[in-house]
């Protein structure tokens, strides 16, 4: 394990220096997702305002607030490129330069990663988490911050990320099936932004559907750790989510091992 | 060292009809189309040998070196290297070569070179006394001096292609191989590469396979050649056996001062040599007379053509290897009727 990271560091080091060369592209970035939070909120807000009632599924309108800044927190946190720099480099065969060195590219990439997102990640990380706790404070006059559902928030939080890179690692290798993964790409993250809980609580829905898509993977990815840190699962309900977090991370991790074993025996890296 | 034996790399094409139409009939139907890339090729290599591997573009070089470099898994034969099969336990066997593909580049591209140096140090655990041995060493090989801080982007295409051979070789391998090491550069730049590698090959006994479509590459630094063309060896000796052979074609390249003193030359009745030894080609601008050096010495056919016509430009150069081929097709027929 720490040779495993004293080898995959400089990846990380590498990507904190890749980051820094396009910061001003981050910036834009996550104001425009800033931006769609804000819109995400007025609408809520009218919701509320208009409906009467004072709660929506056992969700107050500043439960409401809390979950749709701490999911937005949580899926720009838990956001992976994985797919689309797979997929890129299996595209214009650039994988081959990987290929030739003894790694492992789920690591590589991995590590990669997070470096290129440790600066957004801190930079954003705080200054949302006081923001909501500040706003549940003016609204409700108590200091409502767990240590608790924070820490169990940060453990889902970790598990989500890997989840959401491993399933993206498993969607890009298939670019040895579907050479090119654009138009795919972009389809595929409104789809898990939907069934992960990312627009709207799951618990919003049909009790039928919600009760299956929180088996999928997608929920593991967004609506388990913002729930641990709204506080609204009960202990059993924490332990099943963790177990539920842990099993769709090993199951990614195989998969994308068995997805990998198979390409390459069919790989055809094209040019040069 | 290197085995190489029946080595065979088919690629399946999708041939698709052109437009939108077509796109849609290929989706539902796509009709496929075997490719040959390499055929039933065997060589063997020994330790410290360099080994060119040489052959016009699409013959089949790039993709036997991404077999050998454990990037591809061939369709049939066998290869084995330092008694690995590179396909095989790729992350164990990798350790052991240096790669470098011309036309791509494993250097960070947005980085200052130095960076992707301190990663590969980390990736093959070469530790701190040695890398610092070996920068030292390959600093004075390659030059990587005046622009090892800059951003691999900046760098001219003879500076990164020393820098990334630089970094094939920073773990010291026992093989290294190079894909058109020296493709798109000046010739000043290219002999300096090929001192490089020799001096290499010299100093570690590295064995090293090498590919190229220039000649001059493989005269200056190998042992020993391998022809392919279309997939298949057509060639593998010592590379003066090759010239001896077949590198007697030269090329004379004029434009006469006034174009209608061409009709003045009759080179067919003046050496009366047939069609495959001599041959004339005319644009109007310029005459190209490819001929046989056995057969005509290259003064003789210079004194004739300069004693009939005025010349504003003359030229005289080796033959390419497409005529080396050529001639090698025509020898073997020859040697079969
Ligand atoms: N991934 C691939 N898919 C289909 N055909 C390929 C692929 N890679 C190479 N080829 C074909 O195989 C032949 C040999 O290619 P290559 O090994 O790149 O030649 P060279 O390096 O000698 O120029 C060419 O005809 C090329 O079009
Ligand atoms: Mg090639």
């Amino acid at each position: 394990m720490r040779k495993v990271f004293k080898i995959y560091r400089p990846f990380t080091h590498a990507g904190v220096l890749l980051a820094a060369q396009y910061r001003i592209n981050f910036f834009f970035f996550i104001l425009g997702d800033i931006l769609r939070c804000f819109i995400n909120y007025f609408l809520w807000h009218a919701v509320f305002t208009s409906g009467g009632e004072k709660t929506f599924a056992g969700f107050s309108e500043t439960d409401m607030v809390v979950y749709i800044f701490i999911s937005f927190l949580t899926s720009v946190i838990a956001y992976s490129d994985g797919s689309y720099a797979v997929g890129e480099e299996i595209r214009d065969g650039n994988i081959a330069m990987r290929m030739i060195k003894p790694i492992r590219f789920d690591l590589a990439f991995l590590f990669q990663e997070l470096g290129e997102r440790l600066i957004t990640i801190t930079l954003i990380f705080v200054p949302m988490m006081l923001g909501v706790e500040v706003y549940k404070f003016a609204v409700t006059g108590v200091i409502g911050f767990n240590i608790l559902n924070f820490i169990l928030y940060l453990f889902s939080l970790i598990l989500a990320y890997l989840i959401t890179f491993y399933f993206n690692v498993c969607y890009g290798y298939s670019a040895f099936i579907l050479k090119n993964l654009w138009g795919a790409n972009f389809l595929k993250d409104c789809i898990v932004g939907f069934l992960s809980g990312g627009v709207i609580p799951l618990a919003f829905l049909p009790p039928a559907v919600a009760v299956t898509l929180n088996l999928l993977p997608f929920a593991s990815q967004t609506y388990i750790p913002v729930m641990m840190y709204v506080g609204m699962f009960d202990v059993p309900t924490i332990i099943y989510s963790f177990a539920l977090q842990i099993f769709w991370l090993i199951f990614f991790i195989i998969l994308q091992q068995i997805i990998w074993n198979a390409c390459v025996k069919r790989m055809s890296v094209q040019g040069g | 060292m290197i085995y190489v034996e029946n080595l065979k790399k088919e690629f399946k094409k999708t041939i698709k009809d052109p437009g939108l139409k077509g796109s849609i009939k290929s989706f539902f139907k796509p009709k496929n189309e075997i490719i040959t890339a390499v055929n039933d090729i065997s060589f063997h290599v020994p330790k410290g040998e360099i080994l060119g591997f040489i052959g016009p573009n699409g013959a089949g070089k790039s993709t036997v070196i991404k077999m050998l470099t454990g990037i591809l898994t061939p369709t049939s034969g066998k290869c084995e290297i330092n008694g690995q099969i590179p396909y095989k336990n790729r992350k164990n066997y990798v350790k052991e070569i240096g790669v470098v593909f011309g036309q791509r580049t494993q250097l960070w591209w947005d980085l200052a070179l130095r960076e992707t140096y301190t990663v590969l140090k980390e990736i093959y655990e070469v530790d701190d006394e040695n890398y610092k041995k070996r920068m030292a060493f390959l600093n004075e090989a390659l030059e990587l001096e005046d622009f090892i801080t800059s951003p691999v982007r900046t760098l001219s295409l003879g500076q990164r292609m020393r820098a990334d051979i630089a970094a094939s070789l920073l773990h010291s391998p026992k093989v290294l191989f190079l894909d058109e090491p020296t493709i798109g550069l000046d010739v000043v730049v290219k002999d300096n590469i090929r001192k490089a590698i020799k001096a290499i090959n010299e100093e570690e006994n590295t064995t090293v396979i090498l590919t190229t479509h220039d000649l001059q590459d493989v005269e200056n630094l190998c042992n020993r050649i391998v022809m392919i063309d279309k997939g298949l060896k057509v060639f593998d000796g010592e590379v003066s056996d090759l010239k001896r052979r077949f590198g007697q074609a030269r090329e004379l390249n004029f434009v006469p001062e006034n174009a209608e003193s061409i009709n003045d030359l009759d080179y067919k009745n003046e050496f009366l040599l047939n069609e495959d030894d001599l041959s004339v080609e005319n644009n109007g601008v310029s005459v190209t007379v490819r001929f046989n050096s056995d057969m005509v010495s290259v003064e003789k056919m210079l004194n004739y053509t300069l004693s009939k016509t005025h010349v504003k430009d003359i030229n005289v150069t080796d033959a390419d290897i497409e005529e080396i081929i050529k001639g090698i097709y025509r020898s073997e027929v020859s040697l079969d009727a």
